[in-house]
């Protein structure tokens, strides 16, 4: 796999799409380039904020929040 | 990080995705950044998880809708993901990325399990599915005129998306937002594998150029 293919391949990878055999593959390839396919897979991650910012906002029920810091504190008081 | 900003109807036209700014949620003066509090829960401090909470979750409970299509199950999910990051802040590295994107992946895969695991997987498909034929844009069908005029986030994004041949974005939803492997997708659609990869490389490629210039804000 040259770098170009593991470009293509990234993309993939990070919003889940390889196939089970693809990812094998895939992260042999990442191990033979090293930091520079890291930091390729970082920037990648920005199609993962860019689709959920794609889609407009929804409102949470009120109650959620609050459930949420008192399990919260629940568990920092454990 | 830049305020939001208003674009006239002429300049909303004029701007192409190689040239927009943009901000995710617009921060005030003075407040801490998407790191500082990812710190600040790493440190255990529950205002730094409220604080993240209040900037996040119509983002994050978006994109489970998108995925599950249930109020209820939606909401119970948000609580849950927003739990799972005050457990595993500590894995949550600056190096590997921003903490909106560790925070949608996890949201994501949340979500899927989510919709698995209840079994809700053929209602929600059969509803995609309807989707589907009635609007083979569904990623930009919510978009209304209000929305348009509005330079924020969303829109520049979607702008992006939308010059997307419909067959890419299809790919491409069913991919992200449904989980589906590229073995799926072509058994869905009744397209060849090869065709289904096609698509995704080729759509994800333009996406992921299309935002490079947006990439230093998101």
């Amino acid at each position: 796999m040259n770098f170009e293919q593991f470009q293509n391949q990234a993309r993939l990878f990070v919003i889940g799409a390889l196939d089970e055999e693809e990812v094998s593959e895939f992260e042999k390839a990442r191990r033979k380039f090293g930091q520079k396919a890291e930091d390729f897979i970082t920037k990648c991650y920005s199609l993962s904020e860019a689709f959920a910012l794609s889609l407009k906002p929804a409102k949470a029920s009120d109650q959620i929040k609050a459930r949420l810091m008192e399990m919260v504190r629940d568990r920092k008081k454990a | 990080m830049r305020s939001r900003k208003r674009l006239s109807k002429a300049e909303e036209e004029s701007e192409t995705p190689e040239r927009l700014s943009t901000s995710v949620p617009e921060l005030e003066p003075g407040a801490p950044t998407d790191l500082e509090l990812m710190a600040g829960i790493q440190a255990e401090d529950p205002e730094a998880l409220s604080k993240l909470y209040d900037r996040y979750n119509g983002i994050i409970k978006a994109l489970i809708l998108r995925v599950i299509h249930n109020e209820a199950e939606a909401d119970d999910l948000l609580q849950e993901i927003f739990m799972e990051i005050w457990n595993q802040a500590k894995n949550f590295s600056a190096q590997k990325g921003k903490p909106l994107g560790w925070m949608v992946t996890l949201a994501r895969r949340r979500a899927i399990d989510g919709l698995r695991k209840k079994q809700a997987y053929a209602r929600a498909e059969e509803r995609l599915q309807q989707e589907t034929e009635q609007q083979p844009d569904a990623w930009v069908h919510n978009a209304t005129e209000e929305e348009i005029a509005i330079g924020d986030t969303r829109v520049l994004i979607r702008r992006v998306i939308s010059v997307l041949p419909p067959a890419q974005q299809q790919a491409i939803e069913l991919a992200f937002f449904r989980g589906m492997s590229q073995r799926e997708i072509a058994a869905n659609t009744n397209t060849p594998l090869g065709t289904v990869k096609t698509r995704l490389e080729l759509g994800l490629k333009k996406i992921y150029d299309g935002l490079k210039e947006l990439r230093d804000e998101l």
